[in-house]
């Protein structure tokens, strides 16, 4: 059993060093198909009038003159030693950039992830036990109503509402609690939507087992039974979701970032990709991806806690996820 | 996923009409404070600023970045210049107290302020100022730092000081452009030992030492970046009547990149100062009393440069047709407010040199059309005109560096439908744009800033590797030798001269086609702010700036 599940974990994890490398690479590739540079692109703002001849001496400066193969071999080796090099842009080194951002972006999906569990497991439960018809038949539209505001629409009226007319925060601050806890809410409420709508499904699957009727015959209450019986076996997608939705919050964090001026990874990727600032760019994928891998690994090891029936033979089996790259 | 039911629909549709409702209720309701006017009286000691500006991405390394307008911001505050250039082109002394040409302007002989020090205490003398020269001029490609784009370094000879309070500049040739370019915001003073450190320590803020009225007190990467007043500051430009320290304590820069959220947080009172506001917001804002600024700076305006090489631009009589197809009263009223001014040349109005061909940039669509029946350019079937089989039209890629211009292009393009011109459109980011400029479609939109008209000779043609805007080559005979002649001019008055036969001649040929003076800095200020005032490069002073009580 240990062996076998040593070779699985040796497995996962070269294969998460593959994902990580071809993050890595692609994001390179991506880029250098794009036309210009940061260097270039700053050059040539007409604003500086300087001539060719100066840009390209500041290019070759930068190696940026080289053909792109060579760029990328160059740009790999620094990375497998562990020198994540400076930004094109700012000149400032990449893990400086990277271990300023990333506090603030932990505390953003952090909280926007909690919040969402939270609202996702009363959405759910209400939908399944309020009384009468209408009220859990509108909690049941909830989560589309969630997902049809778009992220920064609910940003803008939390920012007026809350930060404007009540000052329950200030802009110039966001990285205070309150401000980081409406910011979470923007972040939160569309992400909460899919898994409330996968907790709904589940729960409405669940309770037509007959091991429901059982409970239920022996005079279990609704509320045990919804916490005793039935959430485990409903998590379990819900489970496989949240790895998911890793992916969403860090794609969110660049709107919600955006609007609510927190400098976080959100925020960095958005200039690193006007401005092609590959390094930086390269980086934080590379730091997703390692996220996302993490993650989904942490999600299978958990399944076959929530239900025995997936055995870690099973699990090794199935395969990797994509690698999502955040816009 | 389902189908929705009609009551999801319903919910859905409710939802969008709740938050625009909501949104539409807070704009409306936004409390307008009494307008505090802008009263005079005794400038008030203390207060701290908050400035909210879109980003600061460009990075810390002076030559390399001071040239940004977001960037410029700072750097004006932290360090001083030699010389001041006002809104109206006019120098006067900073850290240079006089100066004298000599030599048909090939020397120049600069007097500094003596007792000035940087903020670590080492004096900004002589040895300083040479080292800042060397570098505007040249830059230190060793290090990746470029020189300074206008600073005259083509034929800058070298500088020496002579003692420690004056130093003595050698060109080749007549610089005449030299003073001003001293008043430009590129050409920011550092002590040498920040010039010498290697570029990541360049881009720690933290070691850009300057000589300015304040000092970095704290700073973060693309969010946030304190400055704090220096007690011993005693040498502020004269032509600002203050020289001793700023009345403010503190500024700070913010960054929040929404232009909606930067405008509201000022008029909520949680900011002080947005940079770069909707143009279309100007006049509700200031009907609620807040201030708001739309300095140009010295420079060219706001309108296109034109491909002569290809088609259609390479037909002059396409060139003057849109040079009279283009409605620019229309463009005002349209897409601006009464904070904008037509051109009246290619270059802005404040500019001392510039002269008012508003006569050559009238709308005349009769006499565009004219010029295009002559040329051979009959109306199609579809409206437009076509000649040898060919229509006639091109694409405009507004400048994303002034984001107003996308609607102004939208209205050219409807405007020069009337005479049959077809203008297709392609919006691009920063990026595209700078590979559209090295493309140099038909017509594109390029300015630039500068202080001395002296610059404008770097543009026109490829003589002396000039910039070549309009791909004319050497082609042009007249325009090679008022290149020349502006370019070698040593005194202003037959300078001028020539500048004025260049401005009207670039119009009559539709080389460059002007549309309104360029605003490209916006300031939106808290009513209490007082005694801002703005240099020839459009930035705002906070030297002078105080807080009425």
């Amino acid at each position: 059993m240990t062996g076998r599940y040593g070779r699985y974990a040796l497995l996962r994890a070269a294969q998460a060093v593959i994902v990580i490398l071809l993050a890595y690479v692609l994001t390179f590739l991506v880029i250098s198909v794009l036309p210009g540079d940061p260097i270039t692109n700053t050059l040539r703002d007409p604003q500086n009038g300087l001539s060719e001849d100066e840009i390209q001496q500041i290019v070759a400066h930068y190696g940026l003159d080289k053909q792109a193969i060579i760029q990328l071999f160059l740009s790999l080796g620094r990375f497998v030693t562990g020198d994540l090099g400076f930004s094109l842009q700012s000149n400032l080194p990449v893990a400086q950039l990277l271990g300023d951002s990333l506090p603030s972006t932990l505390a953003l999906a952090g909280t926007a992830l909690l919040l969402a569990v939270v609202f996702a497991v009363v959405i759910a439960y209400g939908a399944q036990y309020l009384p009468g018809r209408v009220a859990p038949g509108l909690l049941r539209s909830v989560p589309s109503l969630f997902l049809s505001v778009p992220n920064f629409v609910i940003g803008l009226v939390l920012i007026e509402l809350f930060a404007f007319r009540l000052h329950a925060f200030t802009i110039i601050d966001p990285d205070s609690a309150v401000a980081t806890f409406f910011a979470a809410l923007t972040l939160a409420i569309p992400v909460s939507a899919p898994l409330a709508e996968i907790l709904i499904a589940n729960l409405d699957h669940e309770s037509r087992q007959e091991y429901v009727l059982v409970a239920r015959s022996r005079g279990l209450t609704k509320t045990r039974l919804f916490a005793r019986h039935l959430v485990k076996p409903s998590m379990l997608p819900a489970v496989a979701m949240v790895a998911l939705i890793v992916g969403e919050l860090l794609g969110g964090a660049v709107i919600t970032e955006t609007i609510f001026g927190r400098d976080g990874i959100g925020t960095l990727v958005q200039k690193a990709v006007t401005s092609q600032d590959v390094p930086v760019l390269q980086a934080v994928v590379s730091l997703a991806a390692v996220v996302f891998v993490v993650v989904n690994l942490a999600a299978d090891l958990v399944s076959p806690l929530l239900d025995p029936r997936l055995q870690p033979d099973r699990a090794a089996a199935r395969t990797e996820p994509g690698v999502v790259v955040p816009a | 996923m389902k189908n929705p039911t009609p009551l999801r629909r319903v919910l859905r549709g409710l939802a969008v009409v709740v938050a625009s409702t909501a949104l539409l209720a807070a704009c409306a309701g936004s409390a307008a404070p009494a307008a505090s006017g802008t009263g005079t009286g005794e400038p008030v000691e203390g207060g701290d600023l908050t400035f909210l500006i879109q980003g600061y991405d460009g990075g810390w390394v002076s030559s390399k970045s001071s040239i940004s307008s977001y960037e410029g911001n700072l750097w004006g505050e932290i360090t001083d210049k030699l010389v001041y250039a006002d809104e109206a082109g006019e120098l006067s002394p900073w850290i240079a107290e006089s100066w004298e040409e000599l030599n048909g302007a090939t020397e120049f002989v600069l007097n500094l302020k003596e007792g000035v020090t940087f903020s670590d205490g080492s004096p900004l003398d002589a040895a300083a100022v040479v080292a800042n020269l060397d570098l505007w001029a040249k830059g230190n490609p060793d290090l990746g730092i470029p020189k300074v784009g206008l600073f005259p370094g083509s034929n800058y000879d070298r500088a020496e000081a002579t003692d420690s309070s004056t130093v003595h500049v050698y060109f080749s040739s007549p610089a005449l452009g030299f003073i001003p370019t001293l008043g430009y915001h590129g050409t920011i003073l550092l002590s040498p030992e920040t010039l010498a450190l290697p570029l990541e320590e360049q881009a720690d803020l933290t070691n850009q030492i300057g000589s300015g009225p304040f000092t970095v007190k704290s700073w973060e990467q693309g969010d946030s970046y304190v400055l704090q007043k220096r007690a011993d500051y005693e040498w502020g430009p004269e032509a600002l009547g203050h020289t001793g320290p700023a009345y403010l304590d503190t500024i700070t820069y913010k960054v929040i990149k929404d232009t909606a959220v930067r405008t509201s947080t000022v008029v909520s009172g949680q900011a002080d100062v947005a940079f770069n506001i909707e143009p279309q917001e100007i006049e509700s804002l200031k009907a609620q009393g807040f201030g708001v600024a739309t300095p140009r700076y010295l420079g060219f305006t706001d309108g296109f440069q034109v491909n002569t090489s290809i088609f259609p631009t390479n037909d002059v009589a396409v060139r003057q047709a849109i040079q009279s197809g283009i409605d620019r009263q229309e463009i005002l009223d349209t897409v601006y407010t009464e904070d904008w001014t037509a051109a009246t040349s290619f270059l802005q109005g404040n500019v001392p040199e510039t002269g008012d061909y508003s006569d050559l940039l009238a709308y005349d669509p009769e006499a565009s059309e004219q010029l295009l029946d002559d040329a051979g350019w009959t109306v199609g079937a579809d409206g437009y005109r076509v000649k040898d089989g060919q229509t006639l039209e091109f694409t405009l890629s507004p400048n994303p560096y002034v984001p107003s211009t996308q609607a102004e292009d939208e209205l050219i393009a409807q405007q020069l439908k009337t005479i049959g011109i077809k203008v297709n459109l392609k919006v691009v980011d920063v990026s595209g744009y700078a590979a559209i400029q090295a493309d140099k479609p038909p017509l594109f939109q390029t300015s630039r800033s500068f202080v001395d008209v002296g610059t404008v000779a770097g543009v026109l043609t490829s003589q002396n590797g000039g910039e070549d805007w309009w791909k004319l080559g050497t082609s042009d005979e007249k325009l090679n030798e008022l290149s020349t002649g502006i370019a070698t001019a040593s005194d202003r008055e037959s300078r001028a001269v020539l500048a004025d036969d260049l401005q009207q001649y670039v119009l009559e040929q539709g080389y460059s086609i002007p549309t309104v003076q360029l605003v490209q800095r916006l300031y939106l200020t808290n009513p209490k702010l007082q005694g801002v005032s703005f240099n020839g490069l459009a930035y705002a002073n906070f030297y002078t700036a105080w807080f009425s009580e």
